[in-house]
Formats: structure tokens, sequence, C-alpha cells
């Protein structure tokens, strides 16, 4: 069938130009000397990468966006991968609750989680803390983490494995890390992945309870397309990049997974 | 003592420690979430001396939150409209193409270009939008059309081009399984008995589809709806919208009575509840679709 190729070929052709445009034009920006007068830019320099890497708040705000990533994954390793599991092999009730909880967060725009932290929790030391920050993203970060791990779970035969593994006098603790931890480690990765990149590029949760007292990427981000609009796109430049790259390794590790009942 | 390793709980003992293991999940899903959330609705209902009324709520018919109220809906809506139409197309176009690796490349596009939201998308498109940005040049120097200053990228117009690009991206990605619900026979039983592509996809293929564009549409309602850094590096204060109303509050930018933002944070959250129950429903009656 022939009909549909123009039309298809129109569709592609104005998807890829609306989605890669913005794109290509911020990593052109951030190396253009100038760009605001011609329609090519007026050479090419690295001087803005240069000064933004020399920028004090530029490595705090690295270093905080990789802590509050890196301790989210933490976070979500820790509450998901147990419940998760004990939720599927043994506890089926509370397997439906579980993937309710893990939806909600969907349906709670951040500002509002935020407001919602913001109003019950007051006290000094954990009112608008860098840990209130990592609790609200574990919360609003939990559905990525819990969807891989609950396919790859789904797609092994728990019962089987679990009771043969309670007969050779397996504890709990062994049949996680030495036979379930191995066969859902595809998902456990790229629900890190997904949480980690979701959580460093998070802006609206950091700047609503944290603030400026702990300024992440995205807030630098901010600040600057509003000062310096060249500084901006380098910054802009280095998120999306590692934003990219995480999405491939994340394409790339669900490959895998899918590859290997056909060997 | 045991004689082969093997140990004998009594069940019920057994059950407990199972569920010592989900304690903490849940408890941390009530501390941070669930509680918060509630008292936030209740406090909705107290006013600032304490008493319970529903003045907040009669706070919002101000038209300034009336205003942002209508503005977050249309532009969910608009944009919702917009990433539903061309991201089923789209969706479509990439199953449809025939060589694997130019499908691979497609899929990847729209699954790494989620990524590219929030302040580094607005600030992309005032780089190739705003007046001095690269498409506004090429319109003014070689089509000779003037963007400014009738359109602006600060604006409305401006909200709906940027919004509509993390729109795509996600309907492109929730379509492509529903088309899996189109079978192929169904198509050549209808060409063979004299089917248009017109006439298939207006009583086959749309139909079969609707549940799973329904489903989207809300999806992509709530995921505008709730979307704050995009509307704040583009528009700032110069335009009103739920999100940004409630984020001024909490940010102490401008003063407002914490109340009423308690009252719009409610009122979004039954919003929020209506998408969900219609994303639930619908993606019930959907072929193929993840459940």
């Amino acid at each position: 069938m022939k009909d549909g190729v123009v039309s298809r070929t129109f569709f592609l052709l104005l998807f890829i130009v609306y989605m890669l445009v913005p794109i290509l034009a911020t990593y052109i920006f951030s190396i253009a000397v100038r760009w605001d007068r011609t329609i090519l830019p007026e050479g090419y320099t690295f001087e803005w990468y240069s000064q933004t890497f020399q920028h004090p708040y530029f490595i705090i705000a690295l270093r905080n966006s990789l802590m509050l990533a890196t301790y989210t994954v933490i976070m979500n390793l820790i509450l998901i991968i147990p419940a998760a599991y004990i939720a599927h092999t043994r506890l089926p009730s509370v397997k439906l609750q579980m993937d309710l909880l893990t939806i909600l967060p969907f349906g709670i725009p951040r500002v509002i989680l935020a407001l919602a932290l913001i109003t019950v929790f007051t006290m000094p030391p954990i009112t608008r803390s860098p840990f209130l920050l990592v609790s609200a993203c574990t919360i609003f970060s939990m559905p990525y983490m819990y969807r891989p791990i609950s396919n790859s779970l789904e797609a092994m035969d728990l019962k089987t494995i679990n009771d043969a593994a309670q007969l050779q006098g397996a504890n709990s603790w062994q049949i996680l890390i030495y036979i379930i931890g191995p066969n859902i480690i595809s998902g456990i990765v790229s629900g890190s992945l997904l949480v980690f990149s979701a959580i460093f590029a998070e802006y609206t949760l950091a700047v609503l309870i944290t603030g400026a007292r702990f300024k992440t990427l995205p807030m630098l981000l901010v600040e600057f397309t509003r000062r310096d609009g060249r500084i901006a796109s380098a910054i802009s430049v280095i998120a999306f990049t590692i934003a990219m790259l995480l999405s491939l390794a994340i394409i790339a590790v669900t490959r895998n997974r899918e590859q290997v009942p056909k060997r | 003592m045991s004689f082969s390793g093997f140990r004998v709980r009594h069940p019920g003992i057994s059950k407990v420690i199972d569920s010592l293991w989900i304690v903490p999940f849940f408890l941390f899903c009530l501390i941070f979430e669930i509680i918060p959330i509630l008292v936030l609705v209740r406090d909705s209902f107290v006013s600032s001396t304490g008493t319970v009324t529903f003045s907040n709520y009669l706070g919002l018919k101000e038209p300034v939150y009336m205003l942002s109220f209508w503005n977050s809906i249309r532009l969910s809506a608009i944009t919702a409209f917009l990433g539903t139409v061309f991201g089923t197309f789209i969706g479509y176009s990439i199953l449809k193409t025939r060589k694997r690796w130019l499908k691979e490349l497609f899929t990847a596009l729209a699954n790494v270009t989620t990524n590219f939201a929030g302040a580094p998308l607005a600030f992309a498109f005032i780089i190739i939008l705003g007046a001095n940005g690269v498409v506004t040049l090429i319109f003014a120097q070689v089509l000779n059309i003037q963007l400014y200053p009738q359109f602006q990228i600060y604006s409305y117009a401006g909200l709906v081009i940027a919004y509509t690009y993390f729109q795509l991206p996600l309907m492109i990605l929730l379509i492509i399984p529903s088309f899996a619900g189109l079978q192929k026979e169904w198509r050549e039983a209808a060409v063979n008995m004299g089917a248009t592509t017109f006439v298939y996809w207006r009583y086959i293929g749309l139909p079969i589809l609707a549940p799973s564009l329904i489903a989207g549409f809300v999806l992509l309602f709530a995921n505008a709806y709730g979307a704050y850094a995009t509307a704040y590096t583009l528009v700032a204060s110069k335009l009103m919208l739920v999100t940004t109303q409630i984020a001024f509050v909490i940010r102490g930018e401008v003063i407002h009575d914490p109340g009423l933002a308690r009252a719009m944070a409610t009122v979004s959250l039954v919003i929020m509840g209506i998408c969900i129950a219609i994303y639930k429903v619908a993606i019930s009656y959907a072929p193929g679709a993840e459940k």
C-alpha cells in the first residue's frame, strides 16, 4: 500500500524539526560568539563554558544536583525493592495498595506537594531542609522506580522460586540478594537511571522547598536565563547532555532485557 | 536447634515479619504524601483565625483567581489537544516506517526529548523565537515577515508552543502500543468489502482507538496543568496560572493569603482526580495499552 507516504513523511519531518531545532539552537548558542543580529552566529568560542566552570556557584549547584539525585535514588531503592518484592511474592493484597500509592504522585502537581509539605513540616531542623527536599523528590519519583521493578518481578515465576529457595533453607534476605536481585537487576538499573535523570533536572520542588539555601543546577539555569543567556545556554547543554546520555543508557538496558528470552 | 537448616515458623509470625519489609514504604508515603495532602485539604476550610469556613473558596471568585484557573485549564486543554492529534499522527507514521533502524531512531528521539522540559525548554524557545531569536530573524530577513511585536514568546502563544513540545513525545510513546490493538486482518477485511481509507478509519480504526486517545488526552491535560518550571521561566508573573499563583505564595514574592493557595490547591486536586478517574475508565477499554 502506497497511500499516505507523503503525509507520513510530512508528519515525521515536522516531528524532527520541532523536536530538534530548540535543542540544536541551544547547543549552537552556547558556542556562538554572538547570535542575535545574524542568521548564522558571528563566530564560535568556548568562552561561555570556561566562564560557566569558573563561576563559584556552578560547582556547588552541580554537586547539589548530583547529591540530590543520588540520595533520591538510594531512598527509592531502600523503600521500593523490599516492599515490591514482598508485595509481589507473599502479600498480594498489599500489591494493589502499592500500585495505587506509586501512581498517586502523578496526580499531585509538584507545586501542590511542595505547598503541602511546607504547611505540615514547619519545625526548624526539617522545614525547608535538603532532607525534606529528598523526601519530596522520593515521593515524586517513586513511579519511575516502581514500574520497571514491578514489571521485572511480574515476568518471573516468583512463587515457585520462592518456595524452592525456602525449602532449601534460604531466608528472605538470601532469596532477595542471591535469587531475585540478579533477575530484576535490569529493572533496578533502568528505574534508578529514570529517577536520577528526573531529579537531576528537577526545578519546581527544589526552588519551592529549599529555595536559595540549596541551589541546584536548574535553579542556577533559571537565574541565568534572566542575567546572561550565554551562560544559561552552556548550563542547559551540560544538563541536557547528561540527561540524554542517561536516557540512551535506559534504552540500552531495556533493549537487553527484552532480548534475553529470544536467545 | 534445627537439623538441616530448616526453620519452620508459625505462619502468623512469618506474616508479621513479611509485613515489616513493607512498613518503611507505607510509613514514608503516609508521612510525606498522604498526611500532608490531607492536612492541606483540611486547612483550606480553616480561616486565618482558626474557625471552619468556606471563605477561602469564596475568595477564589475574585477575577484574578478565576483568570488563573481559566488560563491553566485552557492552556492544558489546547496543548493536550495539539499533543493528542499530532502525537497520534506522528506515532502512526513512526509505526508504519519500514526501516527498522529508522523506527528505532524516531522512538529514541521521542524518548530523549522527554528530558528536554522545564527551564531548558523555555530558554531554548527564547533563543529561537525571542525578539532576536534565529527563527524570528529568518522570518524578518528571509521572508520579510516581522513577528514582533504582534507575537511574543513571553506570552500565552509562547506557552502553547513550549508546552506542546513536551506533550508531543509523551503522546507518541503512549499511543504507539495502542496501535497494536488494530489488527491487520480488520483493515484487509474492510478493504476487501470496498471500504476506503476514510471509511476504515471512521468506522473501525477510530472507535477502537478512541479509549486510548481519551486516556492520552487527560494524561496530557494533567501533565500541562501541573507544569510550573516552563511557565515560570517564560512568563513569570506576566501571565496568571494556577501553579505560578500557588508558587508565589510559597516563595513569598507576592503577598497572598495562604488560605487562598490551599483552596486553589484543593480545587486543582479535584481536577486532577477527575483526570485520573477518566484515565482509569478509558484505559480499561483500550486494547493493547499498558493497564
